[in-house]
């Protein structure tokens, strides 16, 4: 075991910096204000430090470490050269408060990553401010409220999610102030248009959905939704949280949506960090664009009076405030450091992007098939039970371990430890709450053949574990079941010198 | 080129496995009339040596901060951080992985988060910290409504929150952006002359719901009416206080003279400047707020063999569990930044964070020192105790003194007209460790000169 606060070094013992520019008895500190005791920090050099963050890294499994299918997080290899790019002093060592003319190559770039996003998702107007994809949908539905109250439909208090919606959408939506209305999914998990129609009305201000499904399904109704929400008024809201699936086939333009969020720490890979950072930026149509936060990149053509620098092309770029904007969601310009590594990703494929996604639907797919194939031939077809019945999943795919808990007291957890004995992590489990016992299961574009069918072997031999033996799992990982009812009635939130 | 693709050139075989003849069958069931009926209109794709030979001309073509003589701060500030910061967060098992669910995998990141919270609660002066929020504007935003949630039933002055009246305007932004739904009333608090908040402001706030200042505030003042104000406020009202964290190296923690909620933008520990994000919010709070609060924890636990185990904790806050009724949003965050944050006070430990802190304060001082001794330049509110950043009022628009200035490769700071428009005279100037003693003299120099071919102008 390496703990931080194990290390009780000489004063001064890590990084050594140089003196102040005056002599410290010169400097002036009021004494009321002077700092009586130090924090209770360790003391640590570099060479221990570097070690004991090298040994928990050893205890953490990222996508670098093994196959990651959890489902709706997009977990698809981060290139190395995004880090690269992320680390040049253009991008690093710059500030939001610099003019315009200083970042010429920065707003060259957000304006390129605004119109790429618009173009993939068929929409009019895009802002990169908000910071995680939970931001992009409070920001969204932030927009459509000002949109109202700008027309004076003030009466607009509701906003309805499918049951099986991520969680964020109603917490996002309930932030901004609306009522939830949340209307159940049918049989297939897919959209009850039925159940739609009989509480959308004239106080509905938007419905939030995502497509494909968080059952991994396309909803073949969805222009018929956006259609009976338009009637009434209201607003169709697009979570992208499943947008790997789609790119170049259908947009959330077509689909008749009218405002969006993109995770680009899923489709375009920002390395998600073990939480974070993300960036969640919205597109919107063009009644909703002069609400987005402010500014947004703009440009126009070059003039005589410009000085351009080796970023401008035939345009100067400069930041540009929305008429009636929202303000900010955050007080920069988002995650900066985010929008250049997915600039780096979007350039990787350009036009091709179409292929990302097809190779996302096709490894789900092909997982799905091969997993069924390996249960087949172990005679435990019973216990592969879809989720919500399909021909075809899109990027992603749920299995219902409900038989399986039934027959053999065996859940989604027993299976997801199991796997992760297996040198895998486990896929989401438990979500959506529509199937019982679920697994979520997510391969990406960037998880060869190969690891593919292995993983379906694997799954399959998991299931044929007896119960003891899952009930135990896992026995291989750096420590094994965690007690979380422990954590949560023994709250020890800090390291404070006492022992429990 | 798009060669991450493992599979490319293996379609065929792959899709025949499944009993398909083309990727057409796996998007069967999209109807017609909302499928692309074009090719999407990108360019084509890129190899990664000239995606990097663009990024290098592109990101090349700005100025950046190391190449200047740089003295813009306010809220952002570029201490060093040391190279193994960078090596370490790179590592791809923490790079690459997402929100510990599985805890008994994530061990690393989870204990790497829950040493985090130990370093904020002690340099705060608080028992209680998450895991990060996005930044210091949205974690100042989810402190109110936390507190808010905390304090709605019993306070006095419903629904009402006091700020003071100094805030960045686009901090206050974030801030009616994250409150609006709960149709909050913002009241502001006034200052005097010296930048301090007098006390009838304090009892004007008494009995709100919370009240959000900050120490030092965005002029880098330090006001000693904080350490009075919880008492004026009582037990109702949340006192919520904003800080840069290098200044408790040297400063007292708020958590030492009654802050509630002590929230902060994390950036001047652990992370490049980054053109404001990815950063990390600071949140940290005492125990009655501990249930409202936003965002992720870590708690110590065992597992079933009894050994050292973290997992995260009071998840029935959180919206995956609570969905409408969660305390907040909040989902992916800014994990990784924070473990930078981490790894930079480990690093530096507690005799470190103080020497940061007086290198801050001595190149503001030796700054602020030089400047007063320019006639025409007023120093309005020399008087108080500052830590790295202070106003300067300009004889002339400070738009031309920045003008002026960049000419020479120096970024003067801040013009404050664009924070309070009726301040273009003023600049906020702001210093950090990387202040050298011959920043301070190239700046003392030129804007001297400056000052020197106004008036010569004038007369």
């Amino acid at each position: 075991m390496s703990r931080l606060f194990d290390h009780d070094g000489a004063p001064g013992s890590g990084y050594a910096q140089p003196s102040p520019l005056i002599e410290r008895e010169d400097i002036e500190v009021t004494d009321t204000f002077k700092r009586k005791v130090m924090p209770n920090w360790p003391r640590i050099s570099e060479p221990e430090m570097v070690r004991h963050y090298t040994w928990l890294s050893k205890r953490n499994f990222g996508i670098d470490t093994g196959f990651y299918p959890l489902g709706s997080c997009t977990m698809k290899h981060n290139p190395r050269v995004n880090e690269v790019i992320a680390q040049l002093p253009g991008i690093a060592d710059i500030h939001p408060l610099q003019p315009d003319h200083q970042i010429q190559g920065l707003l060259y770039i957000y304006h390129e990553m605004q119109d790429m996003l618009a173009i993939c998702a068929g929409m009019d107007a895009v802002t990169l401010q908000p910071v995680a994809g939970a931001q992009g949908e409070f920001t969204a539905i932030r927009c459509i409220q000002e949109y109202f109250r700008n027309k004076g439909e003030l009466q607009r208090n509701k906003v309805i999610v499918p049951d099986s919606a991520h969680g964020t959408n109603p917490a996002s939506a309930a932030m901004a102030g609306f009522e939830i209305i949340e209307i159940p999914s049918l049989e297939d998990g897919r959209i009850d248009l039925d159940a739609l129609r009989s509480v959308v009305d004239e106080n509905t201000a938007a419905m939030m959905i995502t497509n494909p499904n968080t059952l991994g399904l396309f909803e073949i109704d969805i222009a018929e939704a956006s259609e009976i929400v338009h009637e009434v008024g209201g607003q169709m809201y697009y979570d992208g949280a499943n947008f790997n699936a789609i790119l170049g086939r259908t947009s959330p333009g077509l689909m008749g949506f009218d405002a969006v969020h993109y995770n680009l720490h899923k489709t375009f890979s920002q390395p998600h960090g073990g939480g974070g950072p993300g960036s969640g930026p919205i597109g919107v149509k063009s009644h909703l664009a002069p609400f987005l936060p402010g500014p947004v990149a703009a440009r126009r053509p070059l003039s005589g009076e410009d000085n351009p620098t080796p970023a401008n092309d035939e345009f100067w770029y400069y930041w540009h405030q929305p008429e009636f904007s929202i303000g900010k969601v955050q007080q920069w310009h988002g995650n900066a450091g985010a929008v250049i590594r997915c600039w780096a990703y979007y350039r990787r494929y350009g036009k091709d992007l179409k292929l990302m996604s097809e190779h996302a639907v096709m490894n789900a797919n092909y997982l799905r098939h091969r997993i069924q194939e390996e249960a087949k031939i172990a005679g435990l077809s019973d216990y592969i039970v879809d989720g919500a019945p399909a021909e075809v999943v899109k990027h992603e795919f749920t299995l219902s371990m409900g038989k399986l808990k039934e027959d053999k007291g065996v859940g989604a957890m027993d299976v997801a430890k199991g796997l992760l004995d297996m040198g895998y992590m486990a896929p989401t489990v438990y979500f959506p709450l529509v199937v019982p016992e679920c697994m979520m299961i997510e391969p990406t574009e960037t998880e060869s053949k190969a690891t593919l069918d292995e993983f379906a072997k694997k799954f399959i031999q998991v299931l044929a574990l007896d119960p003891e033996t899952l009930h135990e799992a896992p026995i291989t990982t750096p420590v094994r079941r965690v007690d979380e009812v422990h954590a949560a009635r023994n709250l020890w939130l800090r390291h404070d010198g006492v022992d429990r | 080129m798009t060669d991450h693709l493992p599979n490319l050139g293996r379609e065929n075989e792959m899709l025949a496995a499944m009993g398909h003849s083309s990727m057409d069958d796996l998007f069967v069931e999209l109807p017609d009339n909302v499928r692309c009926k074009e090719p999407l209109a990108l360019p084509e794709a890129q190899s990664e040596e000239e995606i990097l030979a663009d990024a290098r001309r592109l990101l090349g073509s700005n100025i950046d901060l190391g190449s200047t003589v740089n003295f813009l701060g306010s809220g952002l500030y570029r201490n060093f951080v040391p190279s193994s910061v960078f090596q370490l967060i790179t590592r791809g098992e923490f790079l690459t992985s997402y929100t510990p669910y599985q805890p008994e995998v994530s061990q690393g990141m989870l204990q790497a988060m829950w040493e985090f919270q130990s370093l904020i609660t002690e340099l705060v002066g608080l028992p209680i910290a998450n895991l990060s929020v996005y930044d210091g504007s949205t974690a100042a935003a989810e402190a109110i409504t936390c507190a808010v949630r905390v304090h709605a039933r019993k306070a006095e002055q419903k629904n009402t929150v006091y700020i003071s009246e100094l805030i960045p305007p686009d901090r206050l932004s974030v801030i009616q952006n994250y409150t609006q739904g709960s149709e909050l009333i913002i009241k502001s608090m006034k200052h005097d002359e010296n930048g301090h908040i007098p006390l009838e402001e304090w009892e004007k706030a008494s009995g709100s719901c919370a009240v959000y200042v900050e120490q030092p505030n965005p002029l880098g003042i330090m006001d000693q009416s904080l350490f009075s104000a919880k008492e004026i406020l009582g037990n109702h009202t949340a006192f919520i206080v904003g800080i840069q964290p290098v200044s408790l190296g040297v400063f007292e923690p708020p958590g030492n003279y009654g802050a509630d909620i002590v929230v902060g933008e994390g950036q001047p520990l652990g992370s490049p400047v980054t053109y404001g994000g990815p950063i990390y919010g600071i949140f940290a709070c005492t125990q009655p707020y501990l249930r409202q609060m936003p965002g992720r924890i870590v708690g110590r636990t065992i597992d079933v063999d009894g050994k050292e185990a973290y997992c995260l904790t009071l998840s029935t806050r959180e919206q995956h569990i609570r969905r409408h009724r969660a305390t907040s949003n909040l989902c992916t965050n800014e994990t990784l930044i924070a473990m930078m944050g981490a790894m930079h006070m480990a690093l530096l430990g507690p005799e470190g964070i103080e020497t940061l802190g007086l290198r801050n304060l001595a190149s503001r001082q030796l700054l602020q020192d030089g400047i007063s001794k320019l006639s025409d330049v007023e120093l309005p509110y020399g008087d108080s105790q500052h830590f790295n950043e202070f106003v300067i009022e300009l004889p002339y628009p400070a738009q031309e003194c920045l003008d002026y200035l960049e000419k020479f490769g120096i970024i003067g700071g801040l013009n404050l007209s664009r924070w309070y428009p009726e301040w273009d005279h003023r600049l906020l100037i702001s210093t950090s460790d990387q202040t050298s003693k011959s920043d301070i003299k190239i700046l003392l120099n030129h804007l001297s000169k400056w000052l020197t071919s106004k008036s010569g102008v004038v007369a």
